[in-house]
């Protein structure tokens, strides 16, 4: 066996060729992170760990402190996953679990079409029409203009939903058909064997869902540019306090995004400090998909043998 | 009581699946509502004028189809060849995990980082300036994992009395995916081009700093400094200064024109994605 499975190794110019392309994508990679660490190298010497926990950024006085963007990043994201996340899992508890084949298709496509709207649609959207709803919605609280977080918030909820709703669907659907009949069975309604047999599997699967879906969302950039305001140095007393939304603020995307990118490639400390934040933005989604891929690869391991 | 809780439930699950669908027939509609006005013959055959309040968007067509060939024409031999690679040559479990977990991260990587590394590679250490190609070869690179995917889980559903009869003939793993492989699963490469040239199509962010301009561009002749127009950019750049009405207008059919390519490529897509999420199904 062993002689037969080396006779079928010899090294013929396809396998060559596909080794060599998977060798480049991998070079890609590595390339982008090294690329990365290397360019903004002057700005951690420069700034230390300040560059993470600095309040301020001001790159004519060489401050390079991001933590009001990072805060903006997140800030951003749990808004975005708030609302998606139930929403997002409540329907696909209703699209696995109640909704009869015939018009699960129907409302599977329109999701996925949902998830190919490009971006700067939805940008666009946001800035005729969510940002006005959010501005008129909150009229006691006095706003300078619709243009906040929270607006950046609710249109990556709307973004996002699609993943939240297609993986906990799957996850959902990977529960043995067998045991929710056996639940029926018993007497249970199709809400409590929805939640006691379907809920109760799959809700690693939901979580990795919630997860692909943060990473996603930690890394929209037109969107969000679009609506956030992009005020630098909007960094509220406690990172709990809730008025601050409904402010304008910064994004680690939106200020890459933006035309200091183009102003600070002449300048090698502030353009190491404007790569400092993509390398930060790349270590963080990338430990994100990272951990969702291996949840994801964990799960369908312990679900085979029940398969 | 229990039966009232259930009604509830499915009351409340059923206002959340029909959330996705209200929200995908508002976009829809009020795009096409507004853009609608805009096409005609002339908008789609003509350049921009006025700074996008007048005249059309053929440049911008054609430049984003430019950079679409230009991608797929990237992405599939690199996709093929990672596919191959994890579904054929590849026998360690251990190695294909690892891949698979690469192909993972690379899918999340978000799009102004590949749009970062074209701007500091291409734009300035290779000197190439604004171009298509360094916008072709991003959105080429973004949608590989996208590609690669769809290729394995087609390799991966494969009946395995295909490889048995292969391996009975005594073919090498080269010669089984001559024979076998490409032949039967060329399907996914498709679905999969389809699915990352609807996602690169929209794509603003990777080409905005390294290949696309607002005005100015026509077909290009070269590789250096031959930037092109395109449909996401230039909506882009008018929803942030747009209190023209006519702009306005143009700005809308813009939009239109990029969801209808966009969600006509998703849609040529769809059958194959459906189908291999039904598949994970199991009732």
């Amino acid at each position: 066996m062993l002689s037969l499975r080396n006779a079928a190794r010899h090294w013929t110019w396809t396998r060559l060729a596909s080794f060599a392309f998977t060798l480049l994508a991998v070079a890609f990679l590595g390339l982008m992170l090294g690329l990365f660490v290397w360019q903004s190298l002057p700005a951690w010497k420069h700034a230390g760990l300040g560059y993470i926990t600095g309040k301020t950024w001001y790159f004519r006085q060489q401050e390079f402190g991001a933590l009001a963007m990072i805060y903006g990043t997140f800030v951003v994201s749990a808004v975005a996953l708030l609302l998606a996340a139930p929403v997002g899992v409540g329907a696909a508890l209703f699209t696995a679990e109640v909704l009869p084949n015939r018009w699960r298709l129907p409302v599977k496509a329109a999701v996925e079409l949902l998830a190919g709207v490009p971006s700067v649609v939805y940008g666009l959207l946001g800035i005729l029409f969510l940002r006005n709803w959010v501005y008129d919605g909150l009229e006691s609280f006095d706003l300078l203009s619709g243009d906040t977080l929270l607006t950046a918030g609710i249109l990556l909820a709307v973004m996002i939903l699609p993943t939240v709703m297609t993986l906990s669907d799957d996850a959902l659907r990977a529960v043995p058909a067998t045991q929710r009949r056996a639940a029926r069975g018993l007497g249970l309604t199709r809400a409590e064997t929805a939640i006691l047999v379907g809920f109760a599997q799959s809700w690693r699967g939901m979580l990795t869902a919630l997860l692909l879906a943060l990473g996603r969302a930690l890394g929209e950039t037109i969107a969000v540019f679009l609506v956030v305001g992009r005020r630098d140095n909007a960094l509220p007393e406690s990172f709990y306090s809730i008025p601050p939304l409904v402010e304008a603020g910064q994004t680690l995307t939106s200020k890459l995004g933006g035309s200091e990118t183009n102003i600070a490639y002449g300048d090698p400390l502030h353009w190491a400090a404007i790569v400092g934040l993509a390398l930060f933005l790349l270590s963080i989604v990338a430990g994100i998909s990272w951990a969702g891929a291996r949840l994801m690869r964990r799960k369908e391991e312990c679900d085979a043998p029940l398969a | 009581m229990r039966h009232w809780l259930d009604r509830l439930f499915i009351l409340c699950t059923a206002l959340c699946a029909a959330l996705p669908v209200v929200i995908i027939v508002f976009i829809i509609g009020v795009i096409a509502w507004r853009g609608g006005g805009a096409l005609s013959w002339e908008f789609l055959t003509d350049q921009i004028r006025s700074a996008g309040a007048d005249g059309g968007i053929f440049y911008n067509i054609a430049g984003t189809l430019i950079l679409l060939m230009t991608a797929f024409l990237v992405s599939v031999p690199i996709a093929t060849g990672l596919a191959l690679v994890h579904g054929v040559y590849l026998k360690n479990e251990r190695t294909k995990e690892r891949l698979w977990l690469l192909l993972s991260v690379l899918n999340g990587v978000p799009s102004i980082l590949f749009g970062l590394f074209g701007l500091i590679v291409f734009v300035k250490y290779l000197g190439w300036g604004k171009s298509w190609m360094t916008g072709g070869v991003l959105l080429g690179l973004m949608m590989l994992p996208t590609v690669a995917v769809a290729f394995i889980e087609q390799i991966k559903s494969l009946p395995r009395h295909y490889i048995e009869a292969a391996a009975g003939l005594g073919l090498s793993d080269s010669q089984r995916v001559w024979s076998v492989v490409m032949p039967q699963c060329a399907g996914g490469l498709v679905t999969g081009s389809l699915l990352g040239l609807a996602r690169a199509a929209g794509e603003t962010a990777p080409i905005m700093f390294t290949s696309t301009i607002f005005a100015g561009a026509t077909i290009p002749s070269g590789v250096k400094e031959s930037p092109v127009l395109s449909l996401p950019y230039h909506i882009f750049i008018l929803a942030q200064d747009s209190f023209d009405p006519a702009a306005g207008t143009n700005l809308w059919g813009t939009a239109l024109v990029l969801l209808v390519l966009v969600l006509g490529l998703s849609l040529l897509a769809l059958p194959a994605r459906l189908h291999i999420h039904e598949e994970s199904g199991n009732d």
